[in-house]
């Protein structure tokens, strides 16, 4: 066996950076010192996507063809990368007394999101049905500990929540993969996906399997039947770890998607259009009608973030390289819209200790560069252009056009509307209500203002930069010729 | 003989599912779930022996899933004795702080 183990140089520079700092906490006096182990994870994770860049060009297999990396495996690592690491700038604003939810042991909890995230990019390169469960849990497990990480009522609430949930949904999964096992006798995804195409739909016990991982994936990328746990594990859960479940989570959904949907079942979606179109037009349509009436600003964001996954989904409509380039682009400039909030947001909620909206009233007086920040990241969210989220969301509905789903669009758009009126209800707290006499200027870390300014500047310019989706496109259109022969 | 085996692990699995959605003691929701993940594994343990009998794939998922569920259990209950010394309980009715 042909073993290269540098194709997983990402993977294993993320564990290590992740034993690394459990172990130089053993030599911290304080506890709660948590200055070199954030400087040593974004290190770690800088180090893990320069490795990457370093990475080939044509796909690559290692351990007899269980682990595989291609260029699209390496665009969705990086998106990975920069999440998790934009989450670690960002979360050290959450160690501050006020909140209820103040974040103890910085040392393991950055620790514990570099094992979910190695999971996560195991996950991507997986190439058979034992290494993709196994990093799935990798990339799950973990985030039912950090959700209950601060070890209040509402923290164990929302991770016992998310526990149950996440592990009926690991059930279904792994229920479908066992029918998938049945009918091609073959672990292997490339192996699976040849015998099913030979077989032609003629086995019932498929669509049982195709409707089982549905289900599983759902559960992850909160679409609509499967969305219950969202809300209650946003709310719960500490504030950078709400972030994070709805950057790098839905990410990992995404990415199960494409590796058990597209990559495996792709032939099969052609009959299944319109089932997706209407999965698509539940999901946004419940997000956004119940973000309208929450007052509080972590669940507010869970129901805001199940609107996003129904947009996502419109770009499984299509087998042509189009469909998966808006995909993975929309997470791209989802991940930096969703965080440039979630980095004013922290701050906001932790300092403050309050949560609800109108605790936003009149922020804009004391701290203009923070408002300002959230409230393009607001715009962004709602696909206002020339922002990123607008082109993000451009394509996605260039998607269904295009399969000739005219409704789905307009659908869509007045979801869009609709969304636009719920952000704009925190612009109108910040800017134009009066300010709250208790308001005071936020102190913000050097880390916090760097990881924010980036999240911000990428969601304006990501989707002015042609050379994004290009380069994405081209690397999909290569994908598509590898795995499904378009 | 295939048969009676699907049917065997459709039950438990049925079973997880009833018990999820009826059971108030958090420690038997985990159970439930237990079961459920059993019979997925039970599910591709028998598809092996029946169906592919030449190759192991099946069987060693299995014992990947074993292990994982194993895991999966352990930050569980990690959980629950955490929220059983705040509030002497693991009844899930009482979880309802949060709402709205």
């Amino acid at each position: 066996m042909n073993l290269s183990l540098e194709l997983m140089a990402p993977e294993i520079i993320v564990l290590a950076t992740g034993f690394l700092i459990l172990i130089s906490d053993l030599f911290q006096k304080s506890k709660n010192e948590n200055k070199a182990s954030s400087i040593l994870a974004i290190v770690g994770i800088m180090l893990a996507a320069c490795s990457g860049l370093f990475l080939t060009d044509a796909p690559k297999e290692t351990l007899g063809g269980r682990f595989g990396l291609d260029q699209l495996d390496l665009i969705l690592k990086e998106i990975l990368l920069l999440s998790a690491g934009l989450v670690i700038m960002i979360s050290p604003a959450a160690m501050k007394e006020k909140s209820e939810q103040k974040i103890t042991h910085f040392s393991e909890f950055f620790t514990v999101i570099l094992f979910t995230l190695s999971g996560m990019m195991f996950l991507v390169s997986s190439r058979d049905l034992v290494t993709l469960y196994v990093s799935l849990e990798l990339a799950t497990i973990p985030l039912f500990a950090l959700t209950a990480w601060t070890k209040t009522d509402k923290s164990g609430e929302a991770g016992v929540k998310y526990l149950i949930m996440g592990a009926i949904g690991s059930a279904f999964l792994l229920y479908g993969l066992g029918f998938i096992y049945s009918i091609t006798g073959d672990l292997g995804l490339k192996a699976i996906q040849t015998t099913l195409t030979a077989s032609q739909l003629t086995n019932p016990s498929l669509y049982l399997a195709g409707a089982l991982i549905l289900a599983g994936v759902g559960f992850k990328l909160t679409l609509f039947p499967f969305h219950m746990w969202a809300p209650d594990a946003y709310q719960g859960a500490p504030t950078p770890i709400t972030a994070f479940l709805s950057v790098a989570s839905k990410g990992t959904g995404l990415i199960l998607a494409i590796q058990l949907l597209l990559k495996v079942m792709g032939f099969l979606l052609q009959p299944f259009v319109f089932g997706i179109a209407i999965l698509a037009t539940l999901t946004m349509t419940l997000g956004n009608l119940v973000a309208v009436r929450q007052n509080n600003l972590k669940r507010f964001m869970a129901y805001s973030s199940i609107s996003q996954a129904g947009y996502l989904l419109m770009g499984f409509m299509t087998t042509k390289p189009e469909g998966l380039t808006a995909m993975v682009f929309y997470m791209l400039v989802y991940a930096l819209t969703n965080l440039a909030a979630f980095g004013v947001l922290i701050v906001h909620i932790h300092q403050t200790g309050q949560e609800d909206i109108t605790s936003l009233r009149g922020i804009s007086k004391a701290n203009p560069l923070l408002a300002l920040s959230l409230m393009i990241a607001l715009f962004g969210l709602a696909g206002i252009p020339p922002l990123a989220g607008f082109v993000g969301k451009f394509f996605l509905f260039s998607i269904a056009a295009q399969v000739g789903y005219y409704w789905l669009v307009a659908v869509a758009a007045l979801n869009s509307t609709v969304s636009l009126y719920y952000y704009l209800r925190l612009v109108r707290q910040m800017y134009i209500e009066p300010e709250n006499p208790q308001s005071q200027k936020l102190q913000i870390s050097p880390m916090s203002i760097l990881g924010l300014g980036i999240a911000t500047v990428g969601s304006v310019v990501a989707g002015l930069i042609p050379y994004i989706y290009d380069g994405i496109l081209a690397t999909s259109s290569q994908w598509l010729q590898v795995w499904l022969k378009i | 003989m295939l048969i009676s085996w699907v049917l065997v692990s459709l039950l438990l699995f049925s079973l997880g599912i009833y018990g999820v959605l009826t059971r108030r003691s958090a420690v038997g929701l985990l159970i439930s779930v237990e079961l459920m993940l059993n019979a997925a594994a039970l599910n591709l343990v028998v598809f092996n022996r029946f169906l592919f009998a030449s190759r192991m794939d099946g069987q060693i998922l299995t014992i990947f899933v074993i292990a994982l569920a194993a895991a999966e259990v352990l930050i569980g209950m990690a959980i629950l004795v955490m929220l059983f010394r705040r509030k002497k309980s693991v009844d899930v009715t009482q979880l309802s702080q949060l709402k709205h």
